[in-house]
């Protein structure tokens, strides 16, 4: 039984690796990206000079200047619809979703144009842009500031969406994200923005879409988790260790499309799998997992397939002690892992 | 700039293409030649062929299903645009889309989605990136009056307005939105009034008038090209059939139909090249017949042309995703 860092994830160590958290290898990689590719631009509410409410786009502004990092008005539509024009004429546009609570307002722009551009031209356009969306429950936002939707958007062929849990894989995936031809909805956990360090290579890297990462390897169950979920499934594997329960977890990373031969390969090996994810349950990540698991690798099971999720209430609410109810903990997660390894 | 004699036959040859490949369009649905519908756009040719003429192809324009005549005259070839609608592989769109969703990349003509108004929003982002790369590309984005209702459309002349973007926006106000009339639609006579509050200029015009509205379009044009901003152009014109094929359009009446039959825009138009001798019999003649055989060429093509190959079912979804 052993705890391992991101399988791609260099030692600390290393001479040209720092230690950062979330926000911070987001905005070097945003730096990084910028320098690279002078057809990057961000535009979104308030992340010009006052660098975005959480300070993720800090400095680019200054550095980069006003044609290429735009304060937008109040426009969620024209933020994600309009840069689909501008991807088509040759930019590489990143548009940021201040709260994923305001991604309703972009979903024709999102699913209808920058999804389907692709495949609606018969591939004579593509629509290569970032959507970068903060996103997440933890942090007392109430109901509408603490959403995170991404599994409406994996009902969006056309559209990748992805969903660190450190920075490592945060700096990794936003680089391939902007080196790609495909529209990337990009997540960004708001609780783990400063509540979650580690290495970040200050070389140039990159971390695959697509490819699911097994973060800690263990024989008696396979746990499917990413973002936050990922870093309290990590917690709950801890606490069983030391019962003796060998849990491997993997970190989708990309939730779509994802990788279905990771997860299938685990639970050959562990004969059961829980699936732990942020949103309300029904419909949620978990259902796609669950069944993906229960139609090819039906065969490995030894148990059923489990979700650890919060309840189908509309969000996280703001009263403390129902906030408290709401978002799984390592206990929870905890205890259907026992649950499925005692079936 | 007075409209030179050429670019009167040009605009004349364009009209007359786009009423001839409508109508034969339209015969071709109903023979069952091809599924789905048809959104024929007769009656309307001065608005889209007047602001299209003699844009380069490097300039965008934002369209919907009824802008065929936009499609015509910014350079897709009719042969194509056949294949498009016979869902055949040639189309450009491999047969995936609709049939009058038409694009054409080489020609600036981006293939559209259903949403009502999203063209609009999608090529004055094109605009703001043409700012940011310092190009002084075009683009004009067509709708009907019933899209102006669309918040998007308002963003969209919102931020072009902001940025002075290099957009003309042309409203034509065909008074049907589908079924619904204009006056349950927008509380104001004249379109053109909302540009007041983007900051930008708007003017209402004939728009069965061709010499009118490529003049007014070449105006807005250039004032785009030279960095001072967008236009709003309303034309006041009228859809001769119904909203597609499959709509009898038994909303309105026949006197209001018969009425806007009369203002027809191209005879309209042969009507003023003749009087002022620009053209003459011999010349319309021939133009007609050039246009027929290019019809037939386009029609022979397109049915040709072989059906898509069910494997291409998943082609195009994505892109490699390393």
């Amino acid at each position: 039984m052993k705890t391992m860092e991101p399988t791609t994830a260099p030692p600390a160590a290393a001479p040209d690796v720092k230690t950062m958290t979330l926000i911070e290898a987001i905005t070097q990689g945003l730096h990084e990206e910028m320098e690279r590719d002078e057809r990057i631009f961000l535009i979104g509410e308030d992340i010009a000079s006052y660098g975005g409410v959480f300070k993720a786009t800090r400095g680019l502004y200054e550095k980069f200047g006003p044609l290429r990092v735009i304060d937008s008005p109040i426009s969620e539509n024209f933020l994600v619809q309009g840069m689909v024009g501008a991807a088509i004429v040759g930019l590489i546009p990143s548009p940021e979703i201040q709260f994923d609570d305001f991604i309703s307002l972009a979903v024709d722009g999102i699913v209808e144009h920058a999804a389907k551009m692709r495949y609606r031209s018969g591939g004579m356009f593509t629509c290569p842009m970032v959507i970068r969306c903060c996103c997440g429950a933890a942090v007392g936002g109430g109901l509408f500031h603490s959403q995170f939707n991404a599994s409406w958007f994996m009902h969006a062929p056309g559209l990748v969406v992805v969903a660190p849990s450190n920075p490592y894989d945060a700096k990794g995936l936003l680089k391939s994200a902007f080196r790609g031809q495909n529209p990337v909805l990009y997540y960004e956990h708001k609780r783990l923005y400063r509540t979650v360090k580690g290495p970040v290579p200050q070389h140039d890297y990159t971390v695959p879409l697509g490819k699911a990462s097994v973060v800690r390897e263990g024989s008696h169950v396979t746990v499917v988790s990413y973002a936050l979920m990922l870093q309290r499934s990590l917690e709950a594997a801890e606490k069983l260790a030391a019962e003796g329960i060998e849990v491997e977890v993997i970190d989708l990373r990309t939730l779509a499309p994802y990788d279905k031969e990771t997860i299938l390969a685990s639970v050959e090996k562990t004969a059961r799998a829980v699936v732990v994810y942020e949103s309300s349950r029904t419909m949620g990540v978990g259902a796609e997992i669950g069944a993906m698991i229960a139609e090819d690798g039906f065969s490995f099971l030894d148990a059923p397939v489990r979700r650890v999720s919060p309840p189908d209430a509309p969000q996280e609410p703001f009263a403390p002690v129902l906030a408290d109810q709401y978002l799984p903990d390592a206990n929870r997660i905890a205890q259907a892992i026992r649950d499925t390894v005692a079936y | 700039m007075p409209v030179s004699n050429d670019e009167l036959r040009g605009l004349y040859y364009y009209a007359n293409l786009v009423r001839q490949v409508d109508e034969r369009c339209r015969r071709l649905f109903k023979q069952g030649r091809f599924h789905g519908t048809y959104f024929s756009a007769v009656g309307q040719e001065a608005t889209v062929v007047g602001p299209c003429y003699g844009l380069r192809p490097d300039d965008v324009i934002g369209i919907q299903h009824r802008e065929i005549g936009a499609v015509i005259t910014k350079g897709m070839p009719i042969r194509y645009l056949m294949a498009q609608l016979f869902a055949r592989q040639d189309s450009p769109d491999k047969g995936k889309s609709h049939p009058c969703h038409y694009g054409w990349k080489p020609a600036g003509i981006i293939t559209p989605a259903s949403t009502i108004a999203a063209q609009t929003v999608i090529v004055t982002g094109c605009a703001l990136a043409w700012k940011i790369q310092k190009k002084d590309n075009v683009t004009i984005a067509f709708v009907g009056e019933g899209a102006t209702s669309n918040g998007v459309w308002h963003e969209a002349l919102n931020f072009a307005g902001v940025h002075k973007l290099a957009c003309v926006f042309v409203v034509q106000d065909n008074l049907w939105a589908e079924s619904v009339p204009k006056r349950l639609g927008v509380p104001v006579d004249n379109l053109s009034e909302r540009a007041r509050a983007y900051g930008f200029p708007g003017v209402t015009i004939d728009g069965n008038d061709m010499i009118q509205t490529y003049e007014t379009s070449q105006e807005a044009i250039r004032r785009a090209r030279r960095g001072d901003g967008p236009t709003l152009i309303e034309m006041k014109t009228y859809r001769w059939y119904g909203h597609s094929e499959i709509d009898p359009a038994n909303y309105r009446t026949q006197e209001e139909l018969e009425a806007w039959k009369k203002k027809d825009p191209v005879p309209r138009f042969e009507r003023v090249l003749m009087e002022r001798g620009i053209i003459d019999e011999a010349y319309k003649q021939s133009t007609l017949q050039k246009i027929e055989r290019e019809i037939e060429e386009a029609i022979e093509f397109a049915e040709k042309s072989p059906h898509p190959d069910p494997s291409s079912l998943m082609e195009d979804v994505y892109a490699p995703l390393a």
